[in-house]
């Protein structure tokens, strides 16, 4: 199993924001080098001038009128809520690193 | 031991003919679920709603109000398909507590037919998998064998309907996750045309490959429940905008001149376990013996489904299972004192290894530097594969295919092996990837487990697809048979 | 000043805005768009992004989208893709934005903008690179006061729609930005797409911007300011942007990627992000929607609704209303202004000195009170009205200038308010007479004076008799009165 893969991994857990044990990453770094073993067979096949599917049923663009909906009542937009102080959602606070754009 | 439920014409019949009520047919499917508790088949029970909704039903029978060929029949729903004020969690902790405040399209459109849910089937987490083994409720069981899986992920209903507990039970397909369950317990499962079911509601996994579908104890009853559940919706904008037209009304019975396609990728000895060939064989034996013609015909680029699969699936799935992220609904780890923390333990504590395990396949095959080598080459060889279908159907009106492999396999075989547990999808997925509608009909047993025979059709032809399987239904009793009762 | 505002560097800027559509529903939720709501009181399962929802995209913003990219000469793509940018935010609750990547909405384009001071009246064409549509987020409260050590997430904003609009790098100084996103702003409210009010945050401006040395052709490293939410803080921070690079340069050092924010206090700009690891977003196209396609058809029928531009209706002002060129542009500059001008044209005939009162009353007394033409509660009738009654002579301009501020406030009927408040101009001839005669004789000097031949007196007895009729007397009638009262022939 290479080095990158194991890195490369690791990166990916971090992108998808999952956190892992040293023998998490192992064991799927080895999986996913079987996998992608596999997977890297699609690279052999002529898709030369053949366009990406978008959708397997062509469909003209459906729109909605722009007619708002009643809202929801914000007791139910907040009844699942892990937290909440019953106007807005409550997280840890965010730190300035963790800032996206 | 409460006795089966009969098949759904059965249970009509019988309401029909007044020898039962909906608040007995109700009784018998808890009672029996109840019996079945070992096959894990269900996770949640909603009794008391399904005895009030069958004394509505009654009511609304004794006044000459019958809303459809399902009214007051009891079904069973996988448990990703959301409704206003009761419990969905795809059977993932993730979600444990998750009470949705809206419905999905297809339970509107279930209740609106009059059919009754008695509770929520168990399922792979967020409907990956192929054995059920998958769910944080743990496994379920095929009725067939209870050491063997029912298969997957909508393995808690195909036991279900498998074990009589209900007629009829809603599934959903992405690769095959209501044929190959069906294929597994001997029961009829259908998958529609992509687009053809709402995806309302439906909690995604992939979401070009998800379609709702339903199991069933014959073709017909399939049809039925397919005209129920089928139609367009404006909430969901991969909807097909015709309506659907009636599958229940083209059951003829009469394939002569049909023309059935086996696709000689599919059918290389080697592959296959021999009882499952020579089950399936035998059934395109008896569509040529009611007047079908069989004709080989080609899919190259097969090799590839379960790779292509595998790619397109993994990334829109990493995208869509972003949201579980602990702020507005679901778990959400303690203590944790960063927002990353919170994010990274909660997902981490929330999510089964299966899962985890393909978000990061997928979030790898769109990150920087993979995206076109990885991703964007697969949805070309998707357009191949479609190509194939398209070229293949110039020359036949259905395919007929072994659904599986092999039968049912043993509970804990394949956990650690997901490679292996990957490639027996390879006949299942390219209908999802072509987005073909698909059926899978018990068509006799193979080393005392059921053996399915997979048929699929063009795009939008759920009619004849069904018209076909019912035909053959007409001229075999597979889908009859039943699993011994339970000790 | 287009003019050079570094010695030594030759300044680089491009701006990416993001402009709030004027639609009532969100982009792909069907929710109320609002401002000022109670948190969370706007959402709906789909921008809450509950297990099982979809995206349905909303026509009408379709339709705005594509009125600015013609307004903005930008070729519309008959067929755009919407995509998945993936990324974790409190505020993002799908965990990824439903926007435009490869494929926008429309590309090209340009806006051509009067620079300060600069080109000798020419306008600047700064081009656009790309205009697309996207979902807006949610907001994050991180302030202490109110969340304390947590963060408070509020979703009302989260899925309303956004174009944003992304110019190619040809400013070349802060002034020259802002003047691009006034232009920008204009074009934005003259097709109704956008309010593109920066105080309530429904135009956001991020800067690209880097130095390089005069002559050089390639382009420096540049940084991204971020967050800049009103004009001046967009010139303040960019030419605090400019001093930092410079200084690293002078000193021999190298501009770093980065994102930075202004400090209007200390008004310095400060790293907030490197930019070494650059974000992988992951995109990929929206597998729940379908492409956008667009007919020539459709384009078209967009087309024709487009408000004539404002180019054309100046040229138009300058030929039928015989305008001079310089009125005709400052009628122009707001759509809402160029129709009141024409609505009081309508009313009365004479062009110019109705644009006199607009210029010289109305636009100051609407600067006094800090309010846009659009809230003026002076009809263009009124106006007319009022400009006639003056013309006629039944009353004076003094008089009725000083209604403005009170009509363009209030509101009124001036023909009305003249009546009620006694405001008609003196010209009976009987009392004017009386007044001159009351002066001639309180002021007997000032008579021997103007009679001795010092013709600046008359003003001051003009002036007099203007007080005693408290301002209403008519002046022409006046002038006649008193030349004939002192027995002076003709007049």
């Amino acid at each position: 199993m290479s080095a990158t893969l194991r890195e490369d991994v690791e990166r990916v857990a971090a992108l998808a924001r999952l956190a892992m044990s040293e023998e998490e990453l192992s064991r799927m770094a080895r999986e996913l080098e079987a996998v992608l073993g596999y997977v890297a067979s699609l690279a052999k096949v002529d898709t030369r001038d053949v366009p990406p599917t978008a959708h397997v049923v062509p469909l003209v663009t459906p729109l909605r009128d722009d007619v708002p909906a009643p809202p929801m009542d914000p007791g139910l937009a907040l009844s699942n809520a892990p937290e909440s102080d019953g106007s807005s959602f409550v997280v840890p606070k965010v730190i300035e690193a963790e800032e996206e754009g | 031991m409460p006795a089966p439920l009969g098949s759904l014409r059965e249970c009509r019949e019988a309401l029909d003919q007044g020898r039962t009520s909906s608040a007995a047919l109700v009784e018998q499917s808890l009672a029996r679920a109840e019996a079945h508790a070992h096959l894990s088949a269900f996770v949640r029970l909603r009794a008391e709603r399904a005895r009030a909704e069958a004394q509505e039903a009654d009511r609304r029978r004794a006044q000459g109000e019958v809303r459809s060929p399902l009214d007051g029949i009891p079904l069973a729903v996988k448990d990703n398909l959301v409704r206003a004020g009761e419990e969905t969690t795809c059977a993932s902790r993730i979600l444990e507590g998750f009470v949705s405040p809206y419905t999905s399209g297809v339970l509107e459109r279930i209740e609106a037919a009059g059919a009754i849910s008695i509770g929520s089937t168990n399922m792979d987490e967020f409907a990956m998998g192929s054995s059920t083994e998958h769910s944080v409720y743990g496994p379920s069981r095929n009725p067939w064998d209870p050491a063997r899986t029912p298969g997957g992920s909508s393995g808690g209903s195909a036991a279900a309907v498998a074990a009589g507990i209900v007629p009829m039970a809603l599934g959903s397909d992405t690769g095959g996750s209501i044929r190959q369950p069906a294929g597994f317990c001997g029961v009829v499962g259908v998958k529609p045309t992509y687009g053809r079911v709402s995806r309302w509601g439906l909690v995604a996994f992939a979401s070009s490959l998800d379609q709702v579908g339903a199991f069933a104890r014959s073709a017909e009853d399939a049809a039925h429940v397919l005209d129920a559940i089928a139609g367009h919706d404006p909430r969901d904008s991969t909807s097909i905008p015709e309506p659907a037209p009636s599958c229940a009304a083209a059951l003829d019975g009469d394939v002569a001149g049909l023309v059935v396609g086996l696709p000689r990728e599919y059918y290389a000895a080697d592959g296959i376990e021999p009882g499952v060939l020579d089950a399936v064989r035998e059934a395109c034996a008896q569509l040529e013996r009611a007047g079908a013609k069989l004709r080989e015909v080609s899919l190259p680029h097969s090799e590839h489904a379960v790779a292509t699969y595998y790619l397109i699936a993994t990334a829109e799935a990493s995208s869509n299972l972003a949201r579980y992220d602990g702020v507005r609904y679901g778990h959400r780890a303690q203590g944790a004192h960063s927002l990353s923390e919170m994010y990274e333990r909660t997902r981490s504590e929330g999510f089964g290894a299966e899962v985890k395990r393909r978000i990061l396949l997928g979030t790898y095959v769109l990150s920087a530097g993979y995206y076109d080598a990885y991703y964007r080459k697969a949805q070309q060889v998707r357009t191949l594969i479609r190509r194939d279908f398209e070229q293949a159907f110039r020359g036949c009106d259905v395919i007929a295919t072994p659904t599986m492999p092999e039968t049912a396999f043993r509970l804990g075989e394949r956990t650690e092996d997901p490679l292996r547990m990957y490639l027996s999808d390879v006949y299942t997925v390219s209908a999802n990837l072509a987005g073909l509608p698909g059926v899978s009909l018990p068509c006799g047993f193979s080393e005392g487990m059921p053996v399915g025979l997979q048929l699929l059709a063009p795009p939008l032809e759920e009619a004849r697809l069904l018209r076909v399987a019912d035909a053959y239904q007409r001229h075999t009793a597979h889908h009859l048979a039943r699993p011994p009762e339970p000790a | 000043m287009t003019g050079v505002p570094h010695p030594r560097y030759e300044v680089v800027i491009g701006l990416e805005v993001h402009a709030q559509l004027r639609t009532r529903s969100k982009l792909f939720s069907p929710a109320p768009v609002t401002y000022g709501a109670e948190p969370n009181h706007s959402v709906h399962p789909v921008c809450l992004a509950l297990p099982g929802v979809l995206p349905v995209l909303n026509g009408h913003a379709v339709e705005l989208a594509i009125r600015v990219a013609l307004a903005s000469q930008c070729h519309v793509h008959p067929q755009s893709i919407f995509a998945r940018k993936n990324y974790f935010y409190p505020d993002l609750p799908k965990g990824y934005q439903i926007s435009q990547y490869e494929e926008p909405l429309a590309t090209g384009g340009w806006l051509d903008v009067r620079m300060p001071d600069g080109n000798g009246g020419e306008r600047k064409r700064v081009r656009l690179h790309r205009i697309h549509m996207e979902e807006d987020a949610g907001k994050s409260i991180h302030d202490a006061a109110v969340a304390g050590d947590a963060t408070h997430v509020d979703l009302n904003r989260a899925g309303v729609a956004l174009l944003e609009i992304v110019s190619e790098p040809d400013l070349r100084s802060p002034a020259e930005a802002a003047a691009y996103l006034r232009a920008l702003r204009s074009l934005l409210r003259y097709v109704d797409a956008s309010d593109a009010d920066m105080e309530r945050g429904n135009f956001r401006c991020d800067a690209n911007i880097s130095l390089r040395r005069h002559g050089e052709s390639r382009l420096g490293t540049r940084t991204e300011l971020k967050n800049l939410n009103s004009f001046r803080f967009v010139e303040a921070a960019l030419e605090a942007e400019i001093r930092r690079q410079a200084s690293l340069l002078d000193a021999g050092e190298k501009v770093v990627q980065a994102t930075l924010q202004f400090d209007p206090a200390s008004g310095r700009t400060r790293v907030l992000r490197l930019k070494e690891n650059a974000d992988d977003y992951r995109y990929f196209p929206d597998p729940d929607l379908v492409p956008l396609v667009l007919s020539d058809a459709q384009i078209e029928r967009v087309r024709k609704t487009l408000p004539e531009q404002a180019d054309a209706r100046c040229e138009r002002f300058q030929r039928q209303q015989g305008l001079p060129e310089e009125d005709a542009r400052l009628l122009c500059e707001s759509r809402a202004l160029a129709d009141f001008f024409e609505a009081a044209a309508k009313r009365h005939g004479d062009a110019e000195t109705l644009v006199n009162w607009i210029r010289r009353d109305v636009l100051h007394a609407l600067g006094e009170h800090g309010i846009e033409i659009e809230a003026s509660r002076l009809t263009p009738e009124a106006l007319a009205d009022l400009v006639e009654r003056v013309r006629q002579g039944g009353v004076t301009a003094q008089s009725a200038r000083a209604l403005i501020p009170e009509l363009v406030l209030s509101g009124g009927d001036p023909l009305r308010l003249i009546q009620e408040r006694g405001l008609e101009a003196v010209s009976d001839t009987g009392e004017l007479e009386a007044a001159v005669d009351a002066v001639l004789r309180e002021h007997a000097g000032h008579v021997e004076r103007l009679r001795a031949g010092e013709e600046k007196v008359r003003n001051f007895l003009i002036g007099q008799v203007m007080k005693r009729t408290g301002g209403k007397a008519d002046p022409a009638a006046l002038r006649r009165v008193l030349a004939q009262r002192l027995g002076e022939g003709g007049s």
